[in-house]
């Protein structure tokens, strides 16, 4: 079946995804950039250029490059918009037999809908490069405020461009689909949607299985480009007031400045301060002249505050339109690349008073919505194998009652782990198996499962048995759980049928609390890795000393046994330094075993001390209660 | 003996039904189960392209992120440019010997942005326009055919042998 292309055709750049494997995805153009600047051309040579390119060669050939198209498509040439837009447009319109608009490249005039369909076609093509088959259907975007005639032209554009428009879908609505927000019902959601030449705001209310738009605004004329050239004048009018130059006839000179200008607005996003450094910018009788200005957030907002003040103006007065109250509002969606400024965000934030959705690419959401939309009418989304997560991560208690995970939480499942635990202590024979559920780092915070005990291990120093502990939980949710000596091939297991079954409230409070406590339980669990860390030491540094024997003389001997003593005295205690301490001390005056060892062998081949086999984790298992 | 006959009658409808039941209950099982293995192969499949995609985004993403950090350096190379553009050793203030050493740390840097990948786009006065390794940003009166390139302002650069930064150009224009 092939595939659905979601399209969000914009003003000054487009772009599309698809569902891929159920996620929607953004294909990138044959340029292999993710968004398609919305421009047609026919150069100087007669070709037909469509994104990129065309857009390379606007500047010296402006009357045949035709971008802001959305501007007139399914408009009368008679509306106010257009002419308008005609003043400033560097090509020509003229009125067609139908009152709607016809445009001219080269000699042929054209109607919006046919320029818009090369973009489009250029982006099926570049989607069948992509993905290696042929795109029929697409689902098209469109703002909310676009009336019949406009949508009418927009699916002209599509079937022109050969694909068949299976939906015309706004692009708020796209948004909030991108968002998953269909799903939640009775919702008020608010897209606040700054783009680089338009400003939309929606208001859309969820209801039993549709988006309805409740209220659209804007300011077609209000746009992330006028932030640029806001800055642009700003830094040309500095570099004027300090060399007397003027920056603004010179075409490379504009090029550099708005470049640099561009990457400081995105700096000042994440960085209150940044340097704009153009070297050798221009030059006069004098010599070269450099540009070096320091170009502050502080100044950034002064310079475009009134904007983002006027934004803020239509958001109140469409959401009062809609008939709901700033505080009605469940959720609000930044879209647009402009959205990415601190003081945009900010902004949004204060007026109604939580934070907005942005985790998606605000350049890509209408894109990815549209996708998703495709991906409804497609079927794929409705995926017949509903495959289900663990909502709990679940694990073992380990040595110091720390709870070791050995499926996250969030895993798809059917999935089976399996990890490899070995003793705590010298001949253990049994070890106990607490299996449990939760996200806190402590055992006795989490819920039990079940226990069950693993024996006939046979006796050996800590740490040589292995224990294979496999967790696997099947479609329906039931756990396994199965502990096995490798060195015997015993095994014991449990099976947990309800493993899954915790209510929502249970999982949401289970996870709260780890949140909650996140910050004391890894206190606890250092404590516990420090401790553990400490008995190994211990037992370590007794074993080195044995094996030495009279090989490390007596007061090398005295010292670490001294150590030794210190370290095990407070180990078990709560003096959290004082064991860090000694272990660091103890640590220490045990690698003098190896330097007279090394000496004595003077530059033998013998093995590092302290070997481990790596596969082995590090977590042990508690010893089995005496009563047992 | 009637009875019993009845009775075989009425065991071989039963078996008949049975039968036809359990025909029933097969054709569907073979059906679960060619839905089932064909939704397990294409999972199956599905993962084992995943793997491969994602070997391919990491080396895209690989890529990319080189590119992103060659893209900001290329203001630098720039101002090289155009400082030795502006500075032949005259009113400049330039000496000769600091000169040399300029030159130096930009053939430093060049040889090592090579090594990445990097590429100058090579443009000649004359050559025809082409916007997918030129951007023209004017016009000026030449003795070039009108519409071809009459000089770069700006070098433009490939990676891996995609254009990374157009040539800036402008075109000649009829006198």
């Amino acid at each position: 079946m092939s595939k659905i292309l979601g399209i969000d055709l914009g003003t000054t750049n487009s772009a599309m995804a698809v569902i891929e494997s159920g996620e929607p995805k953004i294909i990138e153009n044959k340029e292999g950039a993710r968004t398609t600047p919305s421009i047609v051309a026919v150069s100087k040579t007669g070709d037909r250029l469509v994104g990129l390119l065309a857009k390379r060669q606007s500047v010296t050939n402006p009357k045949n490059t035709l971008f802001s198209i959305k501007r007139l498509i399914g408009r009368k040439f008679s509306d106010m918009e257009v002419k308008r837009d005609k003043e400033w447009l560097p090509y020509d319109l003229k009125e067609a037999a139908n009152s709607g608009v016809e445009i001219k490249l080269q000699d042929k005039w054209h109607r919006p809908e046919e320029i818009s369909a090369m973009v489009l076609q250029k982006m099926k093509h570049d989607a069948e490069d992509k993905l290696g088959q042929k795109i029929t259907e697409a689902v098209i975007t469109v703002p909310a405020y676009f009336d019949d005639s406009q949508r009418k032209a927009t699916q002209a554009a599509g079937e022109i461009a050969g694909l068949k428009v299976r939906r015309i879908l706004n692009e708020p609505t796209a948004a909030a689909l991108a968002y998953g927000f269909n799903k939640k019902k009775d919702e008020k959601i608010v897209v606040y949607d700054f783009g680089g030449g338009t400003f939309d705001l929606s208001v859309l209310e969820v209801t039993a299985d549709t988006i309805e738009v409740k209220a659209v605004g804007g300011d077609t004329h209000l746009g992330g480009d006028d932030f640029d050239q806001k800055i642009i004048k700003w830094i040309a009018g500095e570099f004027k007031k300090d060399q007397g130059i003027d920056l603004s006839k010179d075409t490379l000179a504009l090029q550099r400045l708005k470049e640099a200008a561009e990457k400081a607005k995105h700096e000042l996003s994440t960085t209150p301060e940044t340097e704009i450094n153009l070297p050798f910018i221009t030059s006069d009788e004098s010599g070269p002249k450099h540009l070096v200005i320091r170009f502050t957030r502080a100044k950034l907002e002064e310079l475009v505050g009134d904007m983002i003040a006027r934004s803020v103006e239509i958001t109140r007065s469409v959401v009062k339109d809609s008939g709901f109250a700033l505080s009605d509002i469940d959720e609000v969606i930044l879209v647009g690349g402009q959205t990415r400024m601190p003081a945009i965000n900010e902004a949004v934030k204060k007026l109604f008073n939580k934070e907005p959705n942005k985790s998606i690419n605000p350049d890509e959401v209408v894109a990815i919505g549209a996708a998703v939309q495709a991906g409804i009418l497609q079927g794929e989304v409705k995926d017949v194998l509903l495959l289900d997560v663990t909502p709990l991560s679940l694990g073992i208690e380990t040595l110091g009652g720390v709870m070791t995970k050995i499926i996250e939480k969030n895993t798809t499942v059917p999935t089976a782990k399996t990890q490899i635990f070995s003793t705590a202590a010298d001949s253990q024979t049994s070890v106990e198996v607490h299996v449990l559920q939760g996200e806190r780092e402590m055992a006795h915070d989490n819920k039990t499962l079940a226990r069950f005990i693993l024996d006939g291990i046979p006796p050996s120093p800590r740490g040589m048995p292995q224990v294979e502990v496999t967790f696997d939980i099947d479609a329906n949710g039931v756990l396994s759980v199965k502990a096995k000596d490798k060195a015997t091939a015993k095994e014991q297991s449990v099976r947990i049928e309800a493993s899954t079954s915790l209510s929502k409230e249970e999982v949401e409070k289970m996870k709260k609390d780890a949140e909650l406590h996140a910050e004391e339980d890894r206190k606890k669990r250092e404590a516990v890795d420090i401790k553990n860390t400490a008995d190994t030491l211990v037992y370590t540094a007794e074993k080195a000393l044995r094996d030495a024997g009279d090989k490390v003389p007596a007061d090398v001997k005295s010292d670490i046994e001294t150590k030794i003593k210190e370290l095990a005295s407070v180990k078990s205690g709560d003096d959290i330094a004082a064991i860090k301490r000694a272990s660091q001390e103890l640590s220490n005056v045990l690698q003098k075993i190896g330097e007279h060892l090394y000496k004595q062998s003077s530059g033998g081949t013998g093995s590092p001390s302290g070997e481990k086999d790596d596969n082995v984790k590090e977590a042990e298992f508690k010893e089995k209660p005496k009563e047992e | 003996m009637p009875e019993n006959s009845q009775n075989n009658n009425i065991s071989a409808v039963d078996a008949k039904e049975n039968s036809e039941d359990g025909n029933i209950i097969l054709a569907k099982c073979e059906k679960e189960k060619k839905e089932y293995l064909e939704g397990w192969q294409r999972a199956k499949a599905d993962h084992i392209n995943y793997r491969k995609d994602e070997a391919k985004r990491f080396e895209d993403m690989a890529r990319f992120v080189t590119a992103g950090l060659l893209q900001d350096v290329l203001p630098v190379l720039d101002s090289f440019e155009l400082a030795f553009r502006s500075s032949p050793l005259s009113s400049s203030g330039f000496q000769q010997n600091d000169e040399r050493g300029m030159l130096l740390i930009r053939s430093q840097l060049l040889d090592l942005l090579k090594k990445r990948g990097l590429e100058e786009i090579k443009v000649n006065a004359g050559n025809t326009f082409d916007p997918e390794m030129h951007e023209s940003i004017g016009e000026i009166e030449s003795e070039h055919a009108s519409g071809s390139i009459a000089e770069e302002v700006q070098k433009g650069y490939y990676f891996m042998g995609k254009v990374l930064r157009p040539a800036r150009v402008r075109l000649a224009k009829s006198k």
